[in-house]
């Protein structure tokens, strides 16, 4: 437990955290006030501007906000993760707590736990965040709000931001496992971007394979009826796995990685 | 494998690739004393460290800490050991205080007053709550001397603990080290600077290309190693030579450097002998200093490859003052 604790409170020390939370907090923000203040001009267009009028028209927004936050939320949690697992060897800090005794592996876990709750908690309050950003664009898209407090929708919440959270941990859990393998938080981050970019481009080629990857199986454990960031921000319409299906997947990737970080810790030799 | 010991190494072989870093090392170290670990670079110095504290495993060989086996499975051994391995570690973000927390959460437990004892005991109190990215190496240094004795470990393994100090922060370092060694603790300090080591340590181990050459009580090592060094004018050189060879029959010759110091194997105590003798040829020497002459032995001992360490070598008894090289000796 007191691990756990240290673990939260370095995380709520380390600037990473607040840039991370602050620049998808950022773009959210930006991207649903230019939807709003735009979308009433592009509803009249005959290229689908209804779809932009969807996004901030409640109760359905509720969840294309969720899938937004968790495409590019996905990138967010991944980078997040290598660089808390990346910087444990550069600065050594790892070093430090093994020649004290500590358990490798139990300390690699804990200290993902920690990052864990640090992400399901940013997820909250850029859900929170999101919906009063989405109330405003709205408000500039002359959109109605009626739908905010509609029953059914918001009763399914609390399960749809469970399944966001684990989706949201199985990116942290990989750019942590990235990250640890390569004992660097830079080289964790810049594979972990290409992983994500590489994704979305074989997407193209081999959708029915790449349903199954790490990134688009965390976008389809929330079902939408429109797809914003749908294929982890791609926007385009291409096969998913059905939610149920892609959270077994998901906790399959993340657990997958949770136990080769946790083996591959176990097995180094720690140097430098 | 070793009564009374404190760490015990039996064969300890490490091999990185083609390359032996450890050719079958054994060390003994007494509990309860400063163990010098002495050796030139790449000699197998932090190698050794990083098998003691388990963060690489041995290819052959044992390790024994604290009168118990160490091995894969037993890093619980590891809480009664205090380490500085290479570089300080910390989290540049936090604050000395927030660092020492955090590690204090790995390990043994570690109650919060001994936090603020060793912040007080390093000097680093008033410093404590400001980012470590803000200290200076020397200021990184004691917070890592720190780190190493938040368990108040039994045995305390420090990787070169003088980088980056101050004159001040070496001396005070050195005093506490010797009070954890009169207080029953072991100190197992690896070093390539001999002065530092010949100060401080009780018992000296040197290591030489991944094997231990020389290992025993620090006065037993530099028995009839001591030297004496004169300085006289230039004219004067080939008198006081044949002077001080008549002071020392049997042993080498005086030699001379560079500065025009002459330099002959003679037990320190034998200064005086040496000063009168010159003064009774009516030869005034400018300079006279004493020591043991670990470098020569260390030299000789290791191939004499290491350029690094010819720092602080010498250290006389007979006043203030040094040469460039470190040595220390007086005005006569």
């Amino acid at each position: 437990m007191r691990l756990f604790v240290a673990g939260l409170r370095k995380l709520v020390r380390r600037p990473a955290t607040y840039v991370t939370f602050g620049l998808l907090v950022g773009l959210l923000a930006l991207i649903y006030i230019a939807v709003g203040a735009t979308a009433r001009q592009a509803a009249t267009s005959p290229n689908g501007g209804r779809q932009a009028l969807l996004l901030v028209t409640f109760p359905g927004a509720y969840t294309l906000l969720l899938s937004f936050i968790l495409g590019l939320g996905g990138l967010f949690a991944m980078i997040y993760g290598a660089a808390i697992a990346g910087s444990e060897w550069t600065w050594g800090t790892l070093k430090a707590a093994v020649a004290r005794g500590e358990s490798r592996s139990r300390y690699q876990l804990v200290s993902f736990a920690s990052i864990g709750l640090m992400v399901g908690i940013g997820l909250l309050v850029a859900f929170a965040i999101g919906i009063v950003v989405a109330i405003i664009a709205a408000g500039l898209a002359q959109v109605a709000t009626t739908g905010l407090g509609d029953a059914a929708t918001v009763g399914t919440l609390p399960e749809l931001l469970a399944r966001g959270w684990v989706a949201l941990g199985e990116a942290c859990a990989l750019g942590f496992a990235i990250a640890t393998l390569a004992r660097s938080q830079l080289a964790g981050i810049g594979v972990g971007i290409a992983v994500y970019f590489g994704e979305q481009f074989a997407a193209i080629f081999l959708p029915d394979i790449v349903k199954y990857l790490p990134f688009n199986a965390a976008n389809a454990v929330v079902a939408t009826s429109g797809s914003f960031s749908g294929n982890g921000g791609g926007g385009q319409a291409l096969a998913r796995l059905d939610p149920n299906t892609a959270l077994v997947v998901v906790l399959a990737w993340l657990i997958g990685a949770l136990v080769v970080t946790a083996l591959y810790t176990e097995r180094a030799e720690i140097s430098g | 494998m070793t009564d009374g010991h404190a760490l015990a190494t039996r064969g300890l072989v490490k091999r990185y690739g083609s390359r032996t870093a450890l050719a079958g090392l054994d060390l003994s170290v007494p509990a309860g004393v400063v163990y010098g670990f002495l050796g030139p670079n790449g000699a197998g110095k932090t190698t050794t460290m990083r098998l003691l504290t388990g963060l690489i495993h041995p290819d052959a060989g044992t390790i024994e800490l604290l009168g118990r086996p160490f091995g894969r499975s037993d890093r619980h051994r590891l809480f009664d050991v205090g380490a500085l391995i290479e570089q300080p570690s910390f989290y540049p973000y936090l604050s000395a205080r927030e660092n020492l927390r955090s590690l204090a959460a790995t390990g043994a437990r570690t109650s919060r007053a001994r936090i603020e004892e060793l912040l007080e005991m390093v000097g680093l109190r008033d410093r404590a709550r400001d980012k470590v990215q803000t200290y200076s190496l020397g200021m990184k240094q004691r917070l890592g001397i720190a780190a190493a004795l938040l368990s108040d470990p039994q045995l305390l393994l420090l990787d070169e603990p003088s980088n980056g100090l101050d004159p001040a922060g070496i001396v005070a370092m050195r005093e506490t080290l010797k009070g954890l060694a009169a207080a029953g603790k072991t100190v197992f300090v690896s070093s390539h600077i001999l002065g530092e080591v010949q100060q401080l340590a009780d018992v000296l181990g040197i290591v030489a290309a991944g094997r231990l050459v020389r290992e025993g009580p620090i006065e037993q090592i530099l028995e009839g190693e001591g030297r004496i060094r004169v300085r006289v004018a230039r004219s004067e050189i080939d008198a006081a030579r044949v002077i001080l060879d008549g002071l020392a029959p049997g042993t080498s010759a005086a030699t001379t450097d560079d500065d025009g110091w002459l330099s002959i194997a003679l037990a320190p105590e034998r200064a005086a002998d040496v000063n009168r003798a010159l003064a009774s040829a009516g030869i005034y020497a400018s300079g006279l200093e004493t020591g043991n002459d670990l470098e020569s032995l260390f030299l000789e001992l290791t191939g004499g490859d290491d350029t690094a360490s010819h720092e602080g070598t010498f250290f006389g008894t007979a006043g203030a003052g040094s040469s460039p090289r470190g040595r220390s000796g007086g005005d006569v």
